[in-house]
């Protein structure tokens, strides 16, 4: 017996030592890769403050591209993302910003009515626009999403982004599956910058 | 008749350490690695990079490290199946005219079978959990199956085992109790762990150790079974150990492996719920509770022959 127990019990640990390994494995195997830095940009947000990058660093940032006069996709993004804000309220590192591809018709006034509407009563949500052209500049070239036709074709994406700045990942903003790994990701996000 | 011996303890031990692997894929929540079944991602071998992924399959379902864990869950399992095979060949050509061993052999064959088929049909119903529980279950009813089978191997080749040894006679309820309550116990213990991985589901910032407060009634429920197999097991040691004579070095090993293998449930059971809910700590809980479960049952079948052989 005592001799069977001479290997039986290296060989546990040897195994705990295994598993251990694997189960690390996997785990980081969830880990969001980088995929690249926004750049820089100027805008400003419903009340008129500027918005630029810095306002993205320290923050775990979901950003949208909509407009407010839109009947198509937008209004269940915006339902979406409201969810979202109100899911991640006591997480006060994580921030949702939306950016008006029709800065022509979203003035502040009618971007903070907007705001009203969809329940943002803090400033965890920020509604942010710039003249079209800088726009298009960031949502083409920062963001590599077609700005051709704004403001119809504003995609319909979620951007995940990182307290660098960085683009971490892109889900749909209109199924419930990617909102599901959305909520999952901004756990991931905001645990790897407490940590 | 000797390869035989050799397949049976080595189906053993292979089930086992499947069981162990088992629940490391779940731990490592690796169990829809493959998104497919038998293959993974329409493969023999899983895919080693993204391209090698056919058309008809979602990429975004594709992640190498889960895919390979849940692969090598397949490929021990059809190992295992493989010598569970082999073993009830060689027993069916020799001990045919045992009716324990055939019999029990046979029964393991065909719940491997079903073990197999009940794999595809977590796969296709991703995960679902009741299935999660009947595919453990069965695990442990396979290996007490080829335990007991082992067992009676043994005693084929030492006749005189548990001659000498006198038991208190009436000990058949008293296992039958705690057979049931271990099955019960483990049953509730994959419930809160289901229980857990969907709160967390629903809530990804609450920290792990605020997980438990949020479940229900049942993890009192498995607290209170905890107690009582405490209580049934230092019963059965002081049966088999202090009201027997002569009792059987097997059984008084035995009785002593359980008692320290509570004390290693109570443990990390207590560390899951007061510290963090670790994997590694869920894992050996889980496969402790498996060696519980096969002790049972040998100490069960060491008993029953003592009080035939000695009539």
């Amino acid at each position: 017996m005592n001799k069977i127990l001479y290997i039986i019990i290296p060989g546990i640990i040897l195994m705990g030592f295994g598993a251990n390994w694997v189960i690390q494995k996997a785990k980081n195997s969830h880990d969001i890769p980088i995929i690249k830095q926004v750049p820089e940009f100027a805008f400003h947000d419903q009340d008129g403050i500027p918005f630029n990058k810095t306002r993205l660093a320290n923050k775990i940032t979901v950003l949208d591209f909509m407009f407010t006069s839109c009947t198509g996709p937008c209004p269940l993004m915006s339902s979406n993302m409201a969810t979202l804000y109100k899911e991640f309220q006591n997480v006060k590192e994580v921030q949702f910003v939306s950016v008006t591809v029709d800065p022509v018709t979203d003035s502040e006034d009618v971007l903070k009515e907007y705001a009203d509407f969809v329940g943002v009563d803090d400033d965890r949500w920020q509604f942010i626009r710039s003249d079209l052209e800088s726009t298009k500049k960031l949502k083409q070239g920062g963001f590599m999403l077609y700005a051709g036709e704004l403001p119809q074709g504003h995609a319909i994406k979620f951007i995940l982004l990182d307290h660098n700045g960085n683009i971490r990942k892109y889900f749909d903003g209109t199924d419930d599956a990617s909102q599901a790994v959305l909520r999952k990701d901004i756990a991931v996000l905001v645990k790897e910058l407490r940590s | 008749m000797k390869s035989f011996r050799i397949f049976i303890y080595l189906s053993t031990g292979l089930t086992y350490l499947l069981i162990f692997i088992g629940g490391m894929v779940r731990v490592a929540g690796a169990g829809m690695g493959c998104p497919d079944w038998p293959k993974c991602f329409g493969r023999w071998i899983p895919p080693t990079s993204i391209e090698q992924i056919p058309a008809h399959i979602d990429p975004s379902t594709f992640n190498i490290v889960l895919a390979w864990i849940e692969y090598c869950n397949r490929l021990f399992g059809a190992i295992v199946g493989l010598s569970i095979t082999i073993t009830l060949f060689l027993g069916l050509k020799y001990y045919s005219h045992i009716k324990r061993i055939k019999w029990s052999l046979i029964t393991a064959f065909f719940l491997t079978l079903f073990e197999g088929w009940l794999g595809a049909v977590l796969v296709h119903t991703v995960l679902n959990p009741v299935t999660i529980t009947l595919h453990l279950f069965f695990a442990l009813i396979i290996v007490m199956l080829l335990l007991y089978a082992s067992q009676e191997v043994y005693y084929l080749d030492n006749p005189d085992a548990e001659r000498q040894s006198k038991y208190p006679s009436r000990m058949q309820s008293l296992f039958v109790l705690l057979a049931i309550t271990l099955l019960i116990e483990v049953i509730l213990g994959t419930e809160i762990r289901g229980g857990l991985e969907m709160i967390r589901k629903d809530n990804p910032m609450v920290d792990s150790q605020f997980l438990l407060d949020m479940l229900g009634p049942f993890k009192y429920a498995h607290s209170v079974l905890g107690f009582l197999i405490t209580v049934l097991c230092g019963l059965i040691w002081y049966k088999l150990v202090k009201r027997s004579v002569n009792p059987s070095s097997l059984v008084v090993q035995t009785s002593t492996s359980l008692l320290v293998l509570i004390m290693l449930q109570i443990v990390s059971g207590e560390v899951l719920v007061f510290f963090d809910v670790i994997p590694l700590v869920q894992l050996f809980h889980l496969w402790i509770a498996s060696w519980i479960l096969g002790i049972i049952s040998v100490q069960y079948c060491a008993w029953k022959r003592s009080s035939l052989i000695n009539e």
